[in-house]
């Protein structure tokens, strides 16, 4: 092992039930992520990419293979450490962004501080700062409705950052936001990985997304079919491969 | 942002739902202290009906030729409520007073164990103005706080303090003899007599009836008594108070086998199933005041199941930035709590006007239906208002919400975070 991977899974399955029949979402994975990475994980709808995001993410445990992140076995974990796993090594991102909506920007941000019981003065500091940090210092005392798309998402990334975790999870985060938006919130992530060394996963199938990723895996069927490298992702860009390759089906 | 903030947020946020919910403890709480109070009411009426009837709640006297003397006599006349004061009178004319007992015996009672105080009394006959009349005396200082007293109605009752003679005539009696508070009268044990002596008229009291020997009756101080009939150191009836009215029967046993020569007679009898009654009524009442509060236990129940369940990706997304399932719990079991409360502190403070309220609007009617046996509920209805009581409802309805929160929040706990974060 060359380099130690912050992220790992190795022949990672999951299947659910539909009616009686097992149905796999995920079927036989191998990834590895390094420590300050931004990747892509892209492919049709139904091909297993949020199921391998939420094993990695421990909202879910794979029936069988390993996850192992930042040096944790997540099989090894009961259900409270998983939740403390989330609490501290994850942060998620949201298609819908799920902010809690009787609360403020400032209390969303401060709510997973709060879950990890920081100290109040502290939780609150730290959520001004990630407010500015995501350009949204106007917005702290608003609650979710009276908030664009755009303003929500990037209060959800400043909620993710909270507890400084060393991953962060999102599942389509640009889904449900324009072009401008989306292209603005891609830049705010590559300026988080760049200056925090934070590593991000990306579900995605919008292109402004995977031209952002340093690499990208697509899968289909619960396995990975191809590995896109930043080379390939950059000539994918002008060519019909990337099509092909990691957006076959959609565009 | 504390879970008990974000409970009252997400209450306000659907405010008609909450006040419906609300409701339904209000109405439940409120319920519960009104009958609470009622009960407590009807308790404290029983209790003081039976004081009344029986002025004592024992009385001792000679055991070979007893005194049925008036005073804490059982009341005959109008019903039970009009004899107080009264007394036997009737077996005073026609068997005479009794035989005189020791009035140091009434300090051997005052000394056994659970006897609240005695009372001595000594009846005897004579003369005030001329006209035959009974009196009684009796000790100013402990007779009201043992037989209940007498209904003063004018002028004031015999004082210990002053040293001259006093006497307070019964009013109807009064009247008939053209005497007023105030006025000397000539009384004595005999008619015509130089032992006659002059006696200032301090106060009326009412016997409760127009007519019948009760209303020749007089109260003197037992110093007057006693010297007047050359029984000194003697009385006729000793009334006993105990300190708590179940014990009644038990104090009249030990002083039938403690002390000797005399009898003594208890309004036990009566007294059992009185709070026998009374109990069962407190029962039946806050029955229905638990009925009502379970009604509001369900509405709690629906209104955190339909919170849950409108909020299911909210609990995902809780649980998936890292809520334990405790949490979680906390979160919702907040809610249900806060829900508790409030119906608690509006359902006692209901709770408290209605009681006030209750009185005004049956308080006429019982009384004049119900005759002389509606004493119990004379005056109509009258709830009485314990803190106890206030502290009670204001903890069982809290508790209703709590409890009632259980089983949403737990269920909220167990969902999945992934099949969560899917609802739409």
């Amino acid at each position: 092992m060359s380099e130690m991977a912050l992220v790992q899974t190795i022949k990672v399955e999951k299947r659910y039930k539909r009616g009686k029949i097992p149905v796999p979402a995920v079927n036989g994975i191998d990834l590895r992520i390094k420590k300050g990475e931004l990747v892509g994980i892209v492919g049709p709808s139904g091909s297993g990419k949020s199921t391998l995001l939420n094993l990695i993410g421990g909202l879910d445990r794979p029936n069988n293979g390993k996850v192992i992140v930042d040096g944790t076995d997540l099989s090894q974990l009961n259900d409270n450490q998983l939740a403390d796993y989330r609490l501290r090594k994850i942060g998620f991102v949201f298609q819908f962004y799920n902010l809690i909506s009787t609360l403020t920007a400032l209390e969303n941000v401060e709510l997973p501080m709060n879950l990890a019981r920081a100290p109040k003065s502290e939780q609150e500091e730290r959520a001004l700062k990630l407010l500015e940090t995501v350009g949204l210092q106007e917005r702290v005392d608003h609650m979710p409705d009276q908030m664009s798309g755009g303003e929500q998402q990037r209060v959800a990334v400043a909620r993710a950052l909270a507890n400084n975790p060393p991953v962060i999870l999102a599942d389509e985060p640009t889904g449900d936001l324009d072009s401008k938006s989306a292209k603005s919130l891609m830049d705010l992530i590559k300026t988080l990985r760049n200056e925090k060394q934070v590593t991000f996963v990306l579900v995605t199938h919008d292109p402004i997304v995977v031209a952002e990723c340093d690499r990208a895996y697509a899968i289909r069927d619960g396995k990975i079919t191809h590995e896109l490298s930043g080379e390939e992702l950059e000539d994918a860009k002008l060519s019909d491969k990337y099509d092909r390759a990691a957006m076959d089906g959609i565009y | 942002m504390s879970s008990m903030s974000m409970a009252f947020r997400s209450l306000r946020r659907r405010k008609m739902r909450t006040v419906l919910t609300v409701s339904g403890i209000v109405v439940g709480v409120g319920m519960i202290l009104v009958l609470l109070s009622l009960a407590a009411g009807t308790s404290v009426r029983t209790t003081g009906l039976l004081r009344n009837l029986t002025g004592a709640e024992i009385t001792v006297v000679n055991s070979t030729r007893p005194s049925f003397g008036g005073g804490g006599g059982f009341g005959g006349g109008s019903g039970f409520g009009g004899g107080r004061g009264g007394g036997a009178l009737g077996f005073q004319l026609l068997f005479g007073t009794g035989d005189p007992i020791g009035q140091s015996i009434a300090n051997t009672i005052g000394n056994m164990s659970g006897v609240y105080g005695t009372s001595p009394q000594l009846t005897i006959t004579g003369y005030v103005n001329n006209s035959t009349a009974f009196f009684y005396g009796v000790d100013p200082n402990t007779y009201s706080s043992v037989t209940n007293g007498i209904n003063i109605v004018n002028g004031s009752m015999l004082s210990s303090s002053s040293e001259s003679n006093q006497i307070v005539l019964e009013s109807t009696f009064a009247a008939n003899l053209n005497i007023s508070v105030g006025s000397v009268v000539t009384a004595g044990p005999y008619a015509n007599s130089t032992e006659l002596a002059n006696y200032t008229v301090v106060g009326m009291y009412s016997s409760g009836t127009n007519f019948g020997p009760q209303t020749r009756s007089a109260y003197i101080l037992l110093s007057n008594a006693q010297s007047i009939s050359n029984q000194t150191g003697k009385v006729t009836e000793i009334y006993v108070k105990a300190n708590n009215p179940t014990d009644v029967s038990q104090i009249t046993s030990s002083i039938d086998s403690s002390v000797s020569g005399v009898t003594a007679i208890s309004s036990s009898n009566i007294a059992n199933p009185a709070s026998t009654l009374s109990n069962s009524l407190t029962t039946f009442f806050v029955v229905i005041g638990l009925v009502a509060l379970l009604a509001g236990a369900f509405g709690v129940i629906n209104t955190m199941m339909m919170s849950i369940s409108e909020r299911t990706r909210e609990i995902g997304t809780l649980k998936a930035i890292g809520a334990r399932s405790s949490q979680v719990v906390k979160i919702f079991l907040s809610e249900a709590l806060l829900i508790g409360l409030i119906g608690a502190a509006v359902g006692v403070f209901v709770g408290i006007l209605a009681s006030f309220a209750l009185p005004l609007f049956t308080g006429s009617v019982s009384a004049s239906n119900f005759g002389g046996a509606g004493t119990l509920f004379s005056g109509g209805i009258s709830p009485s208002l314990t803190l106890s009581n206030i502290l009670l409802s204001l903890a069982l309805g809290t508790l209703v919400g709590v409890l009632a929160g259980l089983y949403p929040a737990w269920r909220a706990s167990r969902m999945n975070p992934v099949e969560a974060l899917r609802h739409v």
